[in-house]
């Protein structure tokens, strides 16, 4: 016989059994997708009808990592069970965790058949995965401070500017890294000219160096910075009711590319998954949402984007022409050397 | 006391730790965890020239540690000697700053005023760094709050170069570590009998005097403790020196951080977490000393 206690204490027993075991039941019936992926605006995209729409397509769900930084995280997994499957990035990232073995080298129309309907940017030979979006970097200025609208990097060494010209901490942001090449290009041989760089970066003393670009846009609002380098969507998306006294130029010479990059994990458990994502990522009705969202140019020929974006994004050939991608493995094998010079460069 | 009374108990039973030591446990597990461990894998790592559970290349190596002392780049050690002369400074004013009130308040005898008074040291530590900083940004910079009612003044003309650099940095940080030393020197000043003062005067000292011979020799621990837990926390201070000192500024906890998230090189990151506390533990133990000898019978330690 069964006393009444004995009955109670199975089915307790049985309630906290299920309890710890749903979820390992649930966890084996749908597939976990981890990911990188930014903040902000963006996020809240994403957040809110990306991940919902992939995750009910593919029945599966889609952990993401908001929290910066994200290599040094997928450095300390272990390869063969990475701590994501899909890393998100900025190109330069992307190039040193490809030398680590972190990431693949490329991707292709044969895993992720939207790649066909991309712009030779995002699969050329500075590219490592796919790029799913560009910023074009260039100079963002105040329009009423009485400055004339920059139309090349060399209106940034302007003495009118000094003390009031941005720019950024060099070892520890790739617009920095960027706008240091250009300065090769623009007052010496090209990209790789470092010794003309370090001489116009001289001569662009005083400037005022910040750590990302949140804070350049920060500064351009506050009137501290009354012109600096800066990526053409931190200043667009201050238009309509958020609009605000600045405004972005494309240098005669060039906008340097800020790629946001799509890659996938060698060691992944769900590879298939993470190449129906970045397919996924690469449609062009995802496309046109997140770049209408937060002022990217998507690499996708066969978005169509609505008039107003239309007309300041890269959205057409000879546009895209304008794009000039650094070549980061180049620059990521004498990144210590740089930092330093430049380090010692700005100091004092 | 108890074991002493108690003569006859076993040698075992005496060596058996007391029950309350127990009580220490959550904390010992706390700081072997969250302390001991990493530090302990951050040092392994700083001996390899790569991670050594993901990259079996990796080999034992003394390069990170030579890179730092050869410095051919320049800039280490200079980082290493602003990071002290930061902390250094820091503690200094947070000192002349934080004894006279922590004095003050120690010595109160309205209840209310020393509630009001401590409530208002604590507030600052309500906010995050991070606010904090923020908040010393928009006074201090060139469109800040001084520099633009200054120039609207026509004091200046042109903005007075107050934060982007050293002083600036120094400014925030001290606003941000004076309550650490204020709270710590409260409680030792506190205790310091208020009569030992009054008999040093009924013989003939004069106030400063009594001051001097007196109430600062026994509130030698609290300077110690206070001084030792700002200089720490401003040598390690990141956010603070990162958004203040602009072009000015490198400290070695920048240059990790630099190292770790940008550079991603773990072992050298490593290499520089090692040398900044052995090269603090050395400053901490002959400060120490310093301390314990110039109070005399004391017992600082």
């Amino acid at each position: 016989m069964i006393s009444r206690r004995r009955a109670l204490q199975a089915g307790a027993g049985l309630a906290a059994a299920a309890t710890f075991g749903a979820p390992a039941i649930l966890h084996a019936e749908t597939r976990t997708l981890k990911i990188t992926t930014w903040g902000g605006k963006w996020g809240a995209i994403m957040k809110d009808t990306i991940l919902p729409m992939f995750e009910k397509e593919h029945s599966c769900q889609v952990s993401a990592d908001q929290a910066f930084p994200f290599l040094p995280k997928l450095q300390a997994s272990p390869k063969n069970d990475p701590l994501y499957d899909v890393f998100h990035s900025n190109s330069n990232e992307q190039w040193s965790a490809v030398e680590q073995g972190l990431v693949m080298d490329k991707i292709t129309v044969k895993e992720v058949p939207n790649v066909a309907d991309v712009y030779p940017w995002a699969v050329s030979d500075k590219i490592v995965g796919v790029a799913i979006f560009t910023s074009a970097i260039g100079l963002g200025y105040r329009t009423d401070k009485g400055i004339a609208a920059p139309k090349s990097w060399k209106d940034l060494a302007d003495p009118k500017l000094a003390g009031a010209r941005g720019g950024y901490l060099i070892p520890v942001n790739s617009l920095g890294q960027c706008h240091l090449m250009m300065l090769g290009k623009v007052y010496g041989k090209g990209l790789q000219d470092l010794d003309a760089a370090y001489k116009a970066l001289e001569q662009l003393k005083p400037i005022k160096l910040v750590d990302f670009t949140g804070q350049m846009e920060k500064m351009l609002l506050s009137g501290e910075v009354i012109e600096g380098v800066i990526h053409d969507s931190g200043v667009y998306r201050y238009e309509g009711a958020n609009r605000q006294p600045v405004d972005f130029c494309s240098p005669s010479e060039g906008v340097m590319a800020l790629e946001q990059v799509l890659n996938v994990t060698p060691g992944s458990k769900v590879k298939e998954l993470a190449f129906a994502y970045i397919d996924f990522m690469l449609r062009p009705e995802v496309q046109k949402l997140l770049a209408e969202g937060v002022w990217y140019s998507p690499a996708n020929k066969k978005v169509k984007l609505d008039a107003k974006y239309d007309a300041k994004l890269l959205t057409t050939p000879e546009k895209v022409a304008t794009l000039i991608q650094p070549d980061w493995k180049w620059y990521n094998a004498r990144k210590d050397d740089i930092d330093a010079r430049v380090t010692k460069i700005l100091k004092g | 006391m108890l074991r002493h009374d108690s003569a006859p108990m076993s040698s075992a039973a005496s060596r058996r730790p007391s029950p309350i030591a127990w009580l220490i446990a959550p904390a010992l597990l706390l700081f072997v965890l969250f302390f001991i461990l990493p530090f302990a894998v951050m040092a392994v790592m700083s001996f390899f020239s790569g991670n050594p559970i993901s990259n079996p290349n990796a080999v034992l190596t003394t390069r990170h540690y030579q890179r730092f002392i050869e410095d051919s780049a320049g800039i280490f050690h200079d980082a290493l000697w602003e990071t002290l002369r930061i902390g250094l400074i820091t503690t200094v004013v947070s000192l002349l700053i934080g004894y006279p009130l922590a004095h003050w308040m120690a010595r109160m005898q309205s209840r209310l005023g020393h509630a009001l008074a401590l409530m208002a040291v604590i507030a600052p530590l309500l906010t995050g760094i991070v606010v904090r900083t923020f908040a010393w940004m928009t006074i201090l910079q060139d469109k800040g709050v001084i520099n633009t009612l200054l120039i609207s003044w026509g004091v200046i003309s042109k903005p007075l170069p107050l934060m982007y650099n050293e002083f600036g940095t120094i400014v925030a940080l001290v606003h941000i570590y004076v309550p650490f030393m204020v709270l710590t020197l409260i409680g030792v000043i506190g205790r310091i009998d208020e009569r030992l003062e009054q008999a040093a005067r009924s013989l003939g000292a004069g106030r400063l005097r009594a001051f001097a011979e007196v109430t600062l020799p026994l509130s030698l621990p609290g300077i110690l403790a206070g001084s030792l837990l700002v200089f720490a926390l401003s040598i390690s201070a990141y956010v603070t020196p990162s958004l203040m000192g602009g072009t000015d500024v490198l400290t070695l906890p920048m240059l990790i951080a630099q190292q770790l998230g940008t550079s991603f090189n773990p072992s050298f990151a490593g290499a520089l977490g090692v040398i900044l506390l052995a090269v603090c533990l050395v400053i901490v133990i002959a400060y120490n000393a310093i301390l314990a000898r110039l109070s005399g019978e004391q017992g600082l330690a």
